[in-house]
């Protein structure tokens, strides 16, 4: 492969990398300097590339080796991320005010429940252990194969289907007592309270039936409800939405406050 | 070749429980399942809680639904990757044993064998392992074929 080739390439799968890596490092300045070094090694190895695989499977395998380096010195966030950043937001005024001139600002500073529930799932996966949330985002948003999970992660096939199980159960069990969008039990009612601050003249009710995955909670079975909530998080670029750089705002605030916890 | 019924031997000095089941699954993915100790109380619900690293030499703490009030101080005595796990304390001794056929299909073996000089003493005080280990084989072969199925 040439590499002017392999530069068109990379290109084209940049944005899908970016996000990926944004969404397993919570953190904006990770996922660049790995996304640099991805192509840094990547392109000075062009020769080890022998086309077993994809291009974009053997770049994510690259990016995945990187991050996982990384990944593994820290530790794991809590399954109650999203309590304990918010007490730490509501005792910080200057939190909101940030906020609150980035959506008064910024083209991208909408506040959008199903924004909030894409950064909501960014911050509850990195309670799971590393190569569950690998596998489910690698599977489940970026539509890769089990095979190529497999290689993407240097593992089995057989390992990638109980990561991913395993995975989803999890996440199922944490969003159905957590997630008041879906579960009447859940404790959580940051959308709610968030869409107050944020659109104080919209009314939430009207806003949530528009979310497939609201106006199906009473009726479809739990898998169900994390498939419509993962399809969510697919249709979102975190670096392009229109609530990005509020969404991005608070994902610094949510690592910030983990790296003091955990 | 038992197929999910399990049967208990029982002598003066000891008793045995076993039981054997076919699960559809590649034997990592019931071997995974069979080492993480934290997984059980998802799958199993013969198991309430397993505190501690399923690894060789390692002790761990097992809070069973046959007896939940009481703690199980067990040492994990032998692990053959894929194939054995052997755990146990002083009263009594489980083995798991995993054989693969080469065609999709792993038999899962599980035994429990308990005694000791005291134990005419109290072997009457000892409830039956047979529905515990009936349930155990099962929710294991559900869990594991569960994973297997996953779609590509």
């Amino acid at each position: 492969m040439t590499l002017e080739l392999f530069n068109n390439e990379f290109h084209l799968i940049t944005g899908q990398l970016k996000s990926y890596l944004l969404r397993i490092t919570a953190s904006v300045p990770d996922a660049e300097d790995i996304v640099h070094d991805t192509y840094v090694k990547a392109s000075s190895k062009l020769d080890g590339f022998r086309g077993e695989s994809s291009l974009k499977t053997w770049i994510f395998t690259i990016a995945s080796n990187i991050a996982k380096d990384n990944l593994r010195a820290q530790k794991r966030w809590v399954e109650n991320v999203s309590d304990i950043c918010r007490e730490e937001a509501m005792s910080n005024p200057a939190f909101f005010g940030e906020a609150m001139h980035i959506r008064a600002t910024s083209p991208h500073g909408a506040f959008e429940i199903r924004e909030h529930i894409s950064f909501c799932f960014t911050c509850i996966s990195k309670s799971l252990p590393l190569e569950q949330q690998l596998c489910i985002f690698l599977k489940e948003v970026y539509e890769f194969k089990i095979g190529e999970i497999a290689v993407i992660l240097n593992t089995t096939e057989a390992m990638v289907k109980y990561y991913l199980h395993t995975g989803r159960a999890k996440m199922i069990h944490i969003f159905d007592g957590r997630c008041s969008l879906i579960s009447k039990e859940g404790i959580c009612h940051q959308c709610s309270e968030l869409n107050g601050i944020f659109n104080p003249k919209q009314k939430f009710q009207e806003e949530l039936v528009k979310i497939e995955m609201a106006r199906a909670a009473e009726i479809a079975d739990k898998e169900t409800l994390l498939d419509l909530r993962m399809k969510i998080v697919q249709e979102i670029d975190p670096f392009e939405s229109g609530a990005s750089e509020l969404q991005l705002h608070h994902l610094e605030h949510n690592r910030n406050v983990m790296e003091k916890y955990v | 070749m038992q197929n999910g019924k399990a049967r208990t031997e029982k002598k003066t000095f000891s008793r045995e429980t076993s039981v054997s089941i076919d699960i559809q699954s590649d034997p990592a993915i019931i071997w995974k399942l069979l080492t993480t100790a934290q997984e059980y109380p998802r799958w199993n619900p013969t198991v309430i809680s397993i505190e501690g690293v399923i690894a060789k030499g390692n002790k761990i703490k097992l809070k069973s639904a046959l007896d939940p009030k009481r703690v199980f101080k067990l040492q994990v005595k032998e692990m053959e990757d894929g194939k054995k796990l052997v755990w146990g304390d002083g009263m009594g001794t489980r083995i798991y044993t995993l054989k693969g056929n080469g065609r999709g299909i792993t038999n899962l073996a599980m035994s429990e064998k308990i005694g000791g000089l005291m134990f005419p003493l109290f072997a009457s005080q000892i409830p039956s392992f047979d529905g515990s280990f009936e349930q155990f084989a099962l929710a294991l072969k559900k869990e594991a074929e569960s994973i297997q199925s996953l779609s590509k």
